[in-house]
């Protein structure tokens, strides 16, 4: 038997706003963060944000490290993670997965954050010109990793 | 691996009718990437992650929600048909009137005391979970020249990994206002459409009962990667 997966509809406006809290925190090393906007440069406000990340050595597997997290911008379209900077999975290199859903997106949109320009077979796989746009900027411990869904340096987002 | 997606069975990026959808879609062509161990697992450890909230936004007694009473029977399973046990759902509707609970709602329909709204639930070994609730109603959507959504009740999953992650909307049987409703229509095959639409189960029960199948990415034959 091969069922169809069931059709993706939009988050909405009104996701509860318990369901993102507190879920953003998963480490005390770095922090990720970055703002949202749409089109006409708006920032958006409550729109959901999941990531996903190895560990400090590279694994997924690991029971003592939960590479999960999820948040939720604030009105001005900021969100915000604490995590651990992740160790380099074999055969990539460092990153963290990111998920968006809102209102306004029938479907999720998926992308990922790396933290330099280099070999990578995902990374690779996005027209050179467009790669930068995927590499957080540094500033201390502080990476940040802003995404623009449409428009003006548009953020990357894969198709899977 | 994870099988590509039949497009007909999925929405389009930009709705007619739905006016955010084309200032929130990329313009750019989405870029297919191959798929490593990072987009192959998943979190494994949610339910210690997410505290679990109750099943039950109805209430009982003099703190019974408005509406009517009704039970939703939910099952996870994946590509196969296989449950998946430990699956995390999480539910959230609007109340009987058409309310929401949250400060971005701006419609003049009555907050109900009673009325929780939101749930979030792991699968047992058979991949269901069961809501007990009230049947949400049918709001107007500001700034849209009259268009209603149809009762809904918004369901988010995950499955086995990263890119099983499911979010949408499950719907009522013979509801007028599915016909119209631009985010169930986004999806152009017919089949999918009804896919999203619950089972009514004739019962003797003083709660109506509805079957509702979500169907995650993935294999159960997926195999495990480091």
């Amino acid at each position: 038997m091969k069922l169809i997966p069931t059709g993706e509809m939009t988050l909405g406006p009104f996701f509860p706003r318990e369901f993102a809290a507190g879920a953003n925190h998963l480490g005390d090393e770095i922090e990720v963060m970055g703002k949202i906007t749409q089109l006409d440069g708006r920032a958006l406000d409550n729109v959901v944000v999941e990531i996903w990340q190895a560990d400090r050595d590279g694994r997924f597997d690991n029971p003592k490290f939960s590479g999960w997290g999820r948040a939720a911008t604030d009105a001005k379209g900021i969100y915000r993670f604490k995590t651990i900077k992740p160790g380099a999975p074999k055969g990539r290199i460092a990153h963290i997965n990111f998920l968006i859903l809102y209102s306004g997106l029938m479907r999720q949109l998926q992308t990922t954050m790396f933290f330099e320009l280099a070999a990578d077979p995902v990374l690779d796989a996005v027209p050179e010109k467009r790669r930068a746009l995927l590499v957080a900027r540094r500033e201390g411990t502080v990476y940040r990793f802003d995404l623009r869904l449409r428009g003006e340096r548009e953020t990357p987002f894969f198709d899977d | 691996m994870l099988e590509r997606r039949d497009p007909k069975t999925q929405s389009e990026g930009i709705v007619a009718g739905y006016a955010q959808t084309a200032q929130r879609w990329p313009a750019e062509p989405l870029v297919r990437r191959p798929l490593t161990a990072s987009e192959l697992t998943g979190p494994h450890d949610l339910p210690k992650k997410l505290r679990m909230l109750r099943g039950d936004l109805a209430g009982k007694g003099e703190k019974r929600a408005a509406g009517q009473l009704i039970q939703v029977r939910a099952r996870v399973v994946d590509e196969d048909g296989a449950p998946v046990p430990g699956a995390v759902v999480e539910v959230w509707h609007c109340n009987a009137a058409g309310k929401y609970i949250h400060p971005n709602d701006s419609n003049d329909a009555p907050p109900d005391p009673n009325f929780y709204g939101a749930a979030r639930m792991v699968a047992g070994d058979s991949g269901l979970v069961e809501l007990r609730t009230i049947k949400p109603g049918a709001y107007p959507v500001p700034d849209t020249g009259g268009w209603w959504r149809p009762p809904h009740i918004h369901f988010s999953v995950w499955g086995r990994v990263w890119l099983s992650r499911l979010v949408t909307q499950m719907f009522f049987p013979g509801e007028p206002l599915n016909e119209s409703d631009a985010i169930l229509n986004a999806l152009r095959d017919a089949d999918a459409r009804s896919r999203c639409i619950a089972r009514f189960v004739p019962s003797k029960t003083n709660y109506l009962v509805y079957e509702y199948q979500i169907v995650v990415r993935g294999r159960a034959a997926t195999p495990k990667l480091a």
